[in-house]
């Protein structure tokens, strides 16, 4: 199809000339031209026909795999919520003792970024196989920690953005919950005191809703959660799930309810 | 009764609302791209051959790294541009490492088969299923510089972008898809 006549415009030229990339003068030279040359136009119009037939065989070729969008928005609002946070450093809180949950979010943060930078690494293939036993160890013990919430209306749940919405762990709760687990002198890079039902959705600051979660998970970790809460917020808040439903799932079983909700039966991206 | 149940407590403690970390303004302008590009971005990043798992590891970490770009208050001009030039190198690295990938996977017969028509809808006359498959494995054929320059184009980049994206002149990005466009054409004909 190349043109190699002179008097012509070639194919390169015209495929320049529809993307505005030629200089005014050679613009309205070759404007001119197809005015008078139906070679010429029909074949800038073969062109942007078979541009246009190769556009669409290669959305239709890769649209059906194409997993739905909520999950990767729920993990990467999640993250960025981590960088912002790792930007907003709080030593006191780190190296003090006043506050566990600020503590516990800045941890949190960082072990995420971790995930992040490490996930393209080492990819996550590898460590599939071993899902299983993490997933045991992820899990909170129901006996200890079925979950608690407070007396919320729809209205307070969905008036804040779910990571927006904190509680406050005192340093004495956290060292009952050490105590329920039987967990002696727990190094601070070890565990994480975790909310199982999160202040967002009407989880409370109570022993029976607070669960030493492991930082060395590398599966089913806090990152993950996060996803599962944001995205269970929104379901909520849209209408779709109720709130007690939502509670209910996520005290039982959190994995279990991240399979349900985000349909896969692993974390969807880097987790 | 389910063997499940929490009670609510007594003296609610009552939620404290993070007010300074709102979600900044930048991350508003992330998400907002991210709806906007994830899909064309992620159609790219599979048509060079990852895996969809892969692939939705690439673009969030191009998001990431648009939001620290954005956060050190450097260039927004082209941000569609800048987003397809991570995710492109971001892939290739991916790729490289895959090593077990030396297909392209997604064009494939048999996942041109099983994924191009899942379900072939009686309305959609084979001819034009037919026609999709010769153009796909005529792009197949294609050195993967010319596939990168159409799928880019298919994504709707203009010359520039691709240009960008992929480190080569103007010049180049028309010659490859000059080239890949007389070679579509050709078997369009048949």
């Amino acid at each position: 199809m190349l043109n190699q006549n002179p008097r012509h415009i070639s194919d390169e030229e015209l495929l320049l000339a529809a993307d505005g990339e030629l200089s005014r003068h050679r613009a309205a030279a070759v404007h001119n031209h197809l005015q008078s040359c139906c070679t010429c136009r029909a074949r800038q119009m073969e062109l942007e026909r078979t541009m246009t037939a190769f556009s669409q065989s290669h959305r239709i070729e890769l649209d059906s795999q194409l997993p739905s969008i909520e999950g990767p928005r729920a993990l990467v609002r999640s993250r960025l919520r981590a960088l912002r946070e790792e930007r907003t450093p709080r030593w006191r809180y780190i190296f003090g003792l006043n506050s566990g949950v600020r503590r516990w979010a800045y941890l949190r943060a960082g072990f995420v970024v971790a995930v992040v930078l490490g996930g393209l690494w080492f990819g996550n293939s590898r460590i599939a196989s071993s899902r299983v036993s993490f997933e045991a160890e992820t899990r909170p013990d129901g006996s200890l920690t079925p979950g608690a919430t407070r007396q919320v209306t729809m209205s307070e749940v969905c008036a804040n953005p779910q990571e927006e919405v904190i509680g406050e762990v005192s340093v004495s709760l956290r060292q009952e919950v050490f105590e329920k687990y039987g967990i002696v002198n727990p190094r601070p890079d070890d565990y994480e005191i975790d909310y199982l039902i999160a202040p967002g959705l009407g989880g409370t600051e109570d022993v029976r809703n607070l669960w030493p979660q492991p930082y060395h998970a590398r599966v089913w970790n806090a990152h993950v959660k996060d996803a599962l809460e944001e995205r269970l917020h929104e379901l909520v808040c849209s209408g779709q799930v109720d709130l007690s439903t939502a509670q209910h799932d996520i005290a039982t079983d959190w994995i279990a309810a991240y399979k349900k909700y985000f349909h896969t039966n692993k974390p969807l991206v880097g987790s | 009764m389910a063997p499940w149940s929490f009670e609510h407590a007594s003296l609610a403690a009552p939620l404290t609302v993070r007010s300074a970390a709102k979600p900044s303004r930048i991350e508003a302008e992330v998400m907002e791209l991210f709806e906007e590009f994830r899909n064309p971005l992620l159609r790219y990043s599979l048509s060079l051959g990852l895996t969809v798992h892969d692939a939705e590891e690439v673009i969030q970490e191009a998001f990431l790294a648009l939001f620290r770009h954005l956060q050190l208050g450097r260039s927004r001009r082209n941000l569609r541009g800048w987003l397809f030039r991570v995710a492109h190198n971001l892939a290739l690295k991916q790729r490289l490492a895959n090593r077990t990938l030396k297909l392209r996977t997604v064009l494939d017969t048999r996942s041109a088969e099983q994924q191009v028509d899942p379900t072939p809808s009686p309305e959609e006359e084979a001819s034009t299923v037919q026609r999709r498959h010769r153009l796909l494995a005529v792009v197949q054929a294609l050195p993967d510089h010319d596939q990168s320059c159409l799928r880019l184009r298919a994504e709707g980049l203009r010359y520039r972008e691709i240009a960008t994206v992929l480190g080569i002149s103007l010049g180049a990005v028309s010659i490859s898809l000059t080239r890949s466009l007389a070679r579509l054409t050709r078997a369009d004909r048949r």
